[in-house]
C-alpha cells in the first residue's frame, strides 16, 4: 500500500480563552496523497491556521494524531517534521542576506559549505530570484520576498509543504501570477503542499482537491468540480460561487430525491443531498415542511411571464447588463431575492425592472439540501 | 502566545520543556538567595524578638525624635525634590518640544541634561561643595560669607539638579508622542496660546508629570550620597540615620527597622507607579525626537521665561562640571590655586586598585546582569508557566527597593554561614546586578514585544532547535535593547553607591566610597580628581556603547534607529 504524506485523523484543537475553552478546530480527519496539492478555504476564524499550525507542529492537537509518511509525529516537535512553512508575512530574518535567509536550514543541518552554496543558488533560480544573495529583506519587493521565503522552505526538499495565505500581501496581478507559478513548483518539485486561503478562486484554480472548513469542522473534501457542483451543504453551497436558495414546499419524498410544488401548481423534482452522519444542525426532510434548493444564477432560464405548470413565478427587481452576460434580481412570491445570470446573445430578450417574468430550472443543474434548524 | 494551552497545563512542564524547567529552577534558586532570603532577613531582623512576632524594635525606633525626624525630613526632602526637578524637566521639556530655539541649543540641552545621569549621584553635591561650601568658590566671588549649603537647601539643590533630567526624559516622551496637531486645531480654533498651552498641552502631559514626581520622590527617598555629603548633622534622612546606625553603632537591629520604615513609602511609590503607569515606565527613544518639534506655539511671554531658565540652568550645571575640573587641578582648593597634577598622580598611585576593583566589579555586574536579563526578559516575554506574576514581581524587586535597604538586607543575610559572602566580590557584583538588571530585562521585553513569534517558528520549521534558533535569530534581533541594559548596568554599576556601601570592605574597594572618604576627610581636591577620573572612564565606555547600541541596530534589524532607554534612577 501507497504510504500517504499525510493522515489527520480526528484532530482537534482548544484553546483556553478568558473565559472558556473554543474549539479552534473540531475532529478534523484527513487524508493526504504524495505530491497533492490542497487547499483549505473557509471563512477567516474557522481554524485554517490552526489545522495547519499543527501539521507544522507550532500547535500541539489537543486530542487526535497526525501521521506524516507514516509515522505518527502527533507529539514531534517542529524541527524534527521536515517540513516547509511559508507565513503570512514570510518571516525572513531580517538581520540576513538572502543567500543566509536560504541556506539557513541548510546550515542548521551541517550540510557542507559547497553543497550549501549551490542548493542554495539552485532554489534562488527555481523561483527566479538571480542576483540578489546579497540583498537584505528590506530591500526586497514584496513579490520578492515572497520568493525568497519559497526558496528557504523548498531548499530544504521538506516532506510537506505548509503555506499560510502566502499571496494575501501582495497586490491583486501579482498574486495571480504567483498562483500559476506556486502550482507549477509544487508540481515541478512533486512536493506534497497544504495551502490554506480565504480566496476561493485561488483555493478553486491551485488545488487537487479542497477542504472546505467552517467552525472548527471540515464541512467538505473534493475537487473544485465536485465542491461547485455537488456542495454538500447549504454553508459549502453559499460560500463557494455564487448561490440562491430557495425554499420551497416537499410534496414527495423518494429515497435522493424531492419533488415539490412550482408556483403553478406543477411538480419540480430534483435530488438532495441526505447528511451522511446525524448532523443535529439541520432538519430532516418532510412532506409538508420546506426544503432549501440550490440553484447556481447561471443555471437558471428567464422567460417572458407565463402560467405554465413547470415554470416559477417572479418580478424583476433589478436587470444589469454587464456585457458578457444580464445580471438580474428576481423577487419571488414569498419575498425570497434570487438571482439570474444569463449570457448575452445577439437576439435575447432583456426584462426591464417590475417587469412580471416567470423562470425555469434545470433540475440537471438542482439540489435539494436540509434546511438549517432555527435557532431556538 | 497569550493564551495556556489546555492541555499543557495537565501536563507536567518538566516533561513538556526540559530547558524552561531547569532555567526556571535555576533562576528560583537565584531569586531566593539574592533577593528573598535578603528581604526575609531583613524583615525578621526587624519583627522577630527572642523567637516570636514583635514590634518592639519598631517602637524603640519610632520612639527617638531625632528617627521620626529622619522620616519626616526624608518624606518633605522626597516631595520638594519630586516638585521641583518635575518642574525642571517640564521646562526643558517644553524648551525642546514646544520652542522654536535654534537646533544647536537644544541639542545643549539634551547634551547637559545626559551628564548627570551618567555621573556619580553624588557629583553635583561635590561640586555645590565647591561653589558653596567652605571657602566656596561662588561664595566667595558674590562676597556672602554666612551662608551654609549643609542641610536642606544643599541637599535639595543638588537631588534636583541630580534627578531633574529623568523628569525632562519622561515628560519629553509625553509630549513628542502628543501629536502636534492637536495644538495646531486649538489654535486654528482660535484659541489663545495661553488658553492653548492650559487646555491642552498641560492636561495632555500630566501622565508624564505624574509618572515623574513618582520617580523622584522614589530616587530622593532613596538617595544616599547627597545627604551624606550635604545633609550634615542639620539635616538628618532615613538613609543615612540607617547607614550610621550600622557602620557607627553596629546596630544591625536598629538599621533593620530604619530601613522597614524607608521601604514602606518606596513599595508604595513603586507600586502606585506601576498602577498609574502600567508597564510603560521606559520610554522609546526613537531617533526622530528633534524632527518632530515644530514651530513655537507657546505663549511668548512664557517661551522667555522658558529660554532664560534652560540657561541659567546649563550654564549652573557646566559651571559645576568645571569647577570639579578645577578643584581637581589646584594644590589646596580655595587656599592655593597653583594648578597641579599631583592629585591625579596620587589618584592613579594609591587609588589604582579602587579603579581596578571597581571596573572588574562593573565588567562582572555589566556581563551577569546582561545574561541574567536576556534570559529572565525572554522568558517572561514568551513563556506562560505557573507563578509568572510573582516572577516578574520578584526579579523586580531590589530594584524598586531604596539601595539603602539592599544594602542592609545583603549585610544581615550572607555575613554569616551558610552564605557567608560578606567582603566578597560576589556580594558586591550580585548587589549590582539585581538592582540594575531591570532596564535590561525590560527592554528586552519591549524588544521582543516587536518581534513576530513567526520568525522563531521559521526557524524551528526550518530544521533549528532551540537553542540555535534563540542564539541565530532572537539574540541578533534583540541586540540593541541587550546593549542598552548593559548601559543602564555599567553606568550603575560604577557609580551607585547606596547599597554597596554596607559591603565593601579592605580587600574590595569602590572608586564611590573613596571619593565618599575624600569628601568626609575634606580632601576636596582629591575627591574631585577621583570624580574626573570616573566620569571619564563612564563617559568613555558609556559612548563606545552607544556607538555599538547604533550601529548593531543597523545591522541587526536593518532599521532606523529604535533604541529602549530606561530612564530614572
Ligand atoms: N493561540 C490561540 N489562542 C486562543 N485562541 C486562538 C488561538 N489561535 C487561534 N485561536 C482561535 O481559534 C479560532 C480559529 O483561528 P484560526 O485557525 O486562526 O482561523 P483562520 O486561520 O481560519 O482564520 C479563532 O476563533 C481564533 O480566535
Ligand atoms: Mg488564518
Amino acid at each position: 500500500m501507497k504510504k500517504l504524506a499525510l493522515d489527520l485523523n480526528d484532530v482537534t484543537k482548544t484553546f483556553q480563552k478568558d473565559d472558556g475553552y473554543i474549539t479552534a478546530v473540531d475532529k478534523v480527519s484527513l487524508q493526504v496523497e504524495e505530491g497533492e496539492m490542497v487547499t483549505f478555504l473557509g471563512p477567516s476564524g474557522c481554524g485554517k491556521t490552526t489545522t495547519l499550525r499543527m501539521v507544522a507542529g507550532f500547535e500541539l492537537p489537543t486530542s487526535g494524531s497526525i501521521t506524516i509518511r507514516g509515522s505518527d509525529m502527533t507529539n514531534t516537535p517542529v524541527n524534527k517534521r521536515k517540513i516547509g512553512f511559508v507565513f503570512q508575512n514570510y518571516a525572513l530574518f531580517p538581520h540576513m542576506s538572502v543567500y543566509n535567509n536560504v541556506a539557513y536550514g541548510l546550515k542548521a543541518r551541517g550540510e557542507k559549505d559547497k553543497d550549501i552554496r549551490d542548493k542554495v543558488r539552485d532554489a534562488l533560480v527555481m523561483v527566479g530570484l538571480v542576483d540578489t544573495e546579497n540583498r537584505y529583506p528590506s530591500q526586497l519587493s514584496g513579490g520578492e520576498q515572497q520568493r525568497v521565503a519559497l526558496a528557504r522552505v523548498i531548499v530544504m526538499e521538506p516532506n510537506l509543504l505548509l503555506m499560510d495565505e502566502p499571496l494575501s500581501n501582495l497586490d491583486a496581478k501579482l498574486r495571480i501570477h504567483m498562483r500559476t507559478e506556486i502550482r507549477r513548483l509544487q508540481k515541478k518539485l512533486g512536493i506534497t503542499c497544504l495551502y490554506v486561503t480565504h480566496d476561493q478562486s485561488e483555493a478553486l484554480s491551485m488545488a487537487d482537491r479542497i477542504v472546505v472548513m467552517n467552525k472548527g469542522k471540515v464541512e467538505q473534501v473534493g475537487t473544485a468540480f465536485e465542491i461547485y457542483s455537488n456542495p454538500q451543504s447549504l454553508f459549502v453551497a453559499d460560500f463557494i460561487g455564487q448561490a440562491n436558495i430557495i425554499h420551497l414546499k416537499v410534496t414527495s419524498l423518494a429515497e435522493d430525491v424531492i419533488g415539490v410544488q412550482t408556483h403553478n401548481g406543477g411538480v419540480f423534482s430534483a435530488r438532495c443531498i441526505i447528511p451522511d452522519h446525524i448532523d443535529s444542525s439541520v432538519e430532516s426532510y418532510e412532506v409538508g415542511k420546506d426544503a432549501a434548493l440550490v440553484i447556481r444564477p447561471e443555471s437558471l432560464t428567464v422567460i417572458p411571464y407565463k402560467g405554465g405548470e413547470e415554470t416559477f413565478n417572479a418580478v424583476v427587481s433589478s436587470s444589469v447588463f454587464v456585457g458578457s452576460h444580464v445580471e438580474y434580481e428576481l423577487t419571488l412570491p414569498n419575498n425570497e431575492m434570487i438571482k439570474a445570470f444569463i449570457p448575452y446573445t445577439n437576439n435575447m430578450q432583456i426584462f426591464k425592472e417590475e417587469e412580471q417574468v416567470s423562470f425555469m430550472i434545470d433540475p440537471v443543474n438542482a439540489l435539494f439540501l436540509p434546511r438549517k434548524k432555527n435557532k431556538p | 502566545m497569550s493564551t495556556t494551552r489546555v492541555e499543557h497545563t495537565r501536563r507536567s512542564m518538566a516533561k513538556r520543556d526540559p530547558v524552561l524547567f531547569g532555567t526556571l529552577v535555576a533562576i528560583w534558586i537565584i531569586f531566593a538567595i539574592f533577593i528573598f532570603l535578603p528581604i526575609i532577613k531583613l524583615l525578621s531582623t526587624t519583627f522577630v524578638v527572642d523567637g516570636s512576632i514583635s514590634f518592639t524594635n519598631l517602637i524603640k525606633i519610632m520612639g527617638k525624635s531625632y528617627n521620626i525626624r529622619a522620616l519626616y525630613n526624608s518624606l518633605i526632602l522626597a516631595t520638594a525634590v519630586a516638585v521641583t526637578g518635575t518642574v525642571l524637566g517640564y521646562i526643558f521639556a517644553l524648551a525642546v518640544t514646544r520652542t522654536s530655539l535654534p537646533p544647536f541649543f537644544k541639542g545643549l540641552l539634551a547634551a547637559v541634561t545626559i551628564l548627570p545621569l551618567i555621573s556619580p549621584p553624588f557629583t553635583s553635591s561635590i561640586s555645590l561643595t565647591l561653589a558653596l561650601g567652605p571657602n566656596g568658590m561662588l561664595l566667595r566671588a558674590l562676597g556672602i560669607t554666612d551662608f551654609s549649603i549643609y542641610g536642606f537647601i544643599g541637599t535639595w539643590i543638588s537631588e534636583t539638579l541630580t534627578y531633574f533630567p529623568v523628569a525632562f526624559m519622561v515628560i519629553t516622551a509625553v509630549l513628542n508622542t502628543m501629536s502636534a496637531n492637536l495644538d495646531d486645531a486649538a489654535l486654528s480654533l482660535g484659541s489663545s496660546r495661553w488658553r492653548m498651552f492650559r487646555t491642552i498641552t498641560i492636561p495632555l502631559s500630566l501622565p508624564g508629570i505624574g509618572n515623574s514626581i513618582l520617580l523622584l520622590f522614589g530616587a530622593s527617598l532613596a538617595d544616599f550620597a547627597t545627604p551624606l555629603i550635604l545633609g550634615g548633622h542639620t539635616f538628618p534622612v532615613l538613609p543615612t540615620e540607617a547607614y550610621l546606625m550600622i557602620t557607627g553603632m553596629f546596630d544591625l537591629k536598629g538599621g533593620a527597622s530604619l530601613s522597614f520604615l524607608l521601604l514602606i513609602p518606596a513599595l508604595l511609590v513603586f507600586i502606585l507607579q506601576r498602577v498609574l503607569i502600567g508597564k510603560k515606565s521606559y520610554v522609546s527613544v526613537t531617533g526622530k525626537n528633534g524632527a518632530k518639534s515644530a514651530f513655537g506655539k507657546l505663549p511668548h511671554l512664557l517661551t522667555a521665561i522658558i529660554s532664560a531658565v534652560c540657561a541659567i540652568t546649563v550654564v549652573f550645571i557646566l559651571y559645576l562640571y568645571a569647577i570639579i575640573l578645577w578643584g581637581s587641578l589646584v594644590k589646596v582648593w580655595g587656599v592655593n590655586n597653583t594648578v597641579t597634577l599631583q592629585h591625579f598622580k596620587y589618584v592613579f598611585a594609591h587609588g589604582k586598585k579602587a579603579i581596578t576593583d571597581t571596573l572588574l566589579i562593573a565588567v562582572l555586574s555589566t556581563v551577569i546582569g546582561s545574561i541574567l536579563g536576556v534570559v529572565i526578559g525572554y522568558i517572561a516575554q514568551r513563556k506562560n508557566f505557573f507563578g509568572k506574576r510573582f516572577f516578574e514581581f520578584g526579579s523586580m524587586l531590589n530594584y524598586a527597593l531604596p539601595g539603602t535597604v539592599v544594602g542592609i538586607a545583603y549585610i544581615i543575610a550572607f555575613n554569616q554561614k551558610p552564605i557567608l559572602l560578606t567582603g566578597t566580590l560576589a556580594i558586591l557584583v550580585a548587589a549590582y546586578v539585581f538592582r540594575y538588571y531591570a532596564t535590561g530585562i525590560r527592554s528586552v521585553i519591549a524588544s521582543l514585544a516587536q518581534i513576530d513569534p513567526a520568525l522563531e517558528e521559521a526557524s524551528l520549521s526550518l530544521g533549528a532547535n532551540s537553542l540555535r534558533t534563540f542564539t541565530h535569530v532572537t539574540i541578533p534581533l534583540i541586540i540593541p535593547a541587550v546593549l542598552a541594559g548593559m548601559r543602564y548596568l555599567f553606568i550603575h554599576s560604577m557609580t551607585a553607591i547606596s547599597a554597596t556601601i554596607f559591603l565593601v570592605s579592605v580587600r574590595w574597594t569602590l572608586l564611590t566610597t573613596r571619593i565618599l572618604e575624600s569628601m568626609t576627610e575634606l580632601q576636596f581636591s582629591q575627591a574631585s580628581a577621583f570624580s574626573i577620573v570616573l566620569i571619564i572612564i563612564v563617559f568613555v565606555v558609556d559612548a563606545i556603547m552607544l556607538a555599538l547600541m547604533k550601529w548593531s541596530t543597523r545591522k541587526f534589524t536593518q532599521q532606523e534607529s529604535i533604541s529602549y532607554e530606561k530612564i530614572g534612577a
